[in-house]
């Protein structure tokens, strides 16, 4: 398998690992988080898909080092997992600070 | 237009485009900086350990064309590290907005939340 593709998927099992055994914020059960990841892939092809268009890329992958499988447009499918994994971490941390400090809710926390 | 900024202009567009969700639908990220401090470091130190093993082992490159060829150690370009700060901050900013609309839908349904 190719370094990055492998980088790449062993940061997925990563995350989903710091979720279910240390972090447990249960967003993986929760409508907000799979909405947001959604809108975030939307822009997530539109930015990556310019950053490397193969026409004029920004960022220029090697080709030995990917499965080479690019979609849509150029953006290697590795990206997805690598975009996960980092926003992904980002919201179970940011989640997890957030149980720990607003356990009481203020009229702002109240929906 | 000076194309060397290409790569960072884009990362100030995700930021000015998100703008609104901080105000408008309330996310409250930039407004609770220690919360959105202590979330960015740990990841943007994992991905740029990554990054520093990608560009090392030769996974990826860099245009120099599009990027302003500034580096810091390691050879990691200035726009990746902006781009492990934006991204989060985008994505925490699109969580919490999506929270608030949600909060707002159930309550026009009538459910407590």
């Amino acid at each position: 398998m190719p370094e990055y593709t492998a980088l790449a998927i062993l940061s997925v099992l990563g995350t989903v690992a710091a979720e279910i055994l240390w972090l447990r914020t249960g967003i993986f059960r929760t409508a907000q988080y799979w909405i947001a990841m959604a809108i975030v892939y939307f822009f997530h092809v539109l930015v990556d898909g310019w950053l490397t268009k193969l026409s004029a890329p920004v960022v220029i992958y090697d080709e030995g080092r990917i499965t080479g499988v690019r979609v849509p447009w150029d953006i290697p499918v590795e990206d997805y997992l690598f975009g996960f994994s980092m926003v992904t971490l980002t919201v179970l941390l940011w989640v997890r600070l957030g149980d720990r400090d607003d356990r009481t809710p203020t009229s702002e926390e109240t929906s | 237009m000076d194309d060397r900024y290409q790569y960072l202009l884009l990362m100030a567009g995700c930021l000015l485009i998100t703008l609104p969700l901080e105000f408008g639908l309330r996310a409250r990220v930039y407004r609770r900086p220690r919360r959105l401090l202590l979330s960015l470091l740990p990841v943007l130190a994992l991905f740029l350990v990554w990054d520093v093993v990608g560009i090392a082992r030769g996974h990826w490159s860099y245009s120099a064309q599009y990027t302003t060829g500034v580096r810091f150690p390691l050879d990691v370009p200035l726009e990746e590290v902006v781009f492990f700060v934006v991204i989060p901050i985008c994505g925490l900013l699109t969580y919490e907005a999506v929270g608030t609309v949600l909060g707002w839908w159930r309550g026009w349904r009538g459910r407590d939340a």
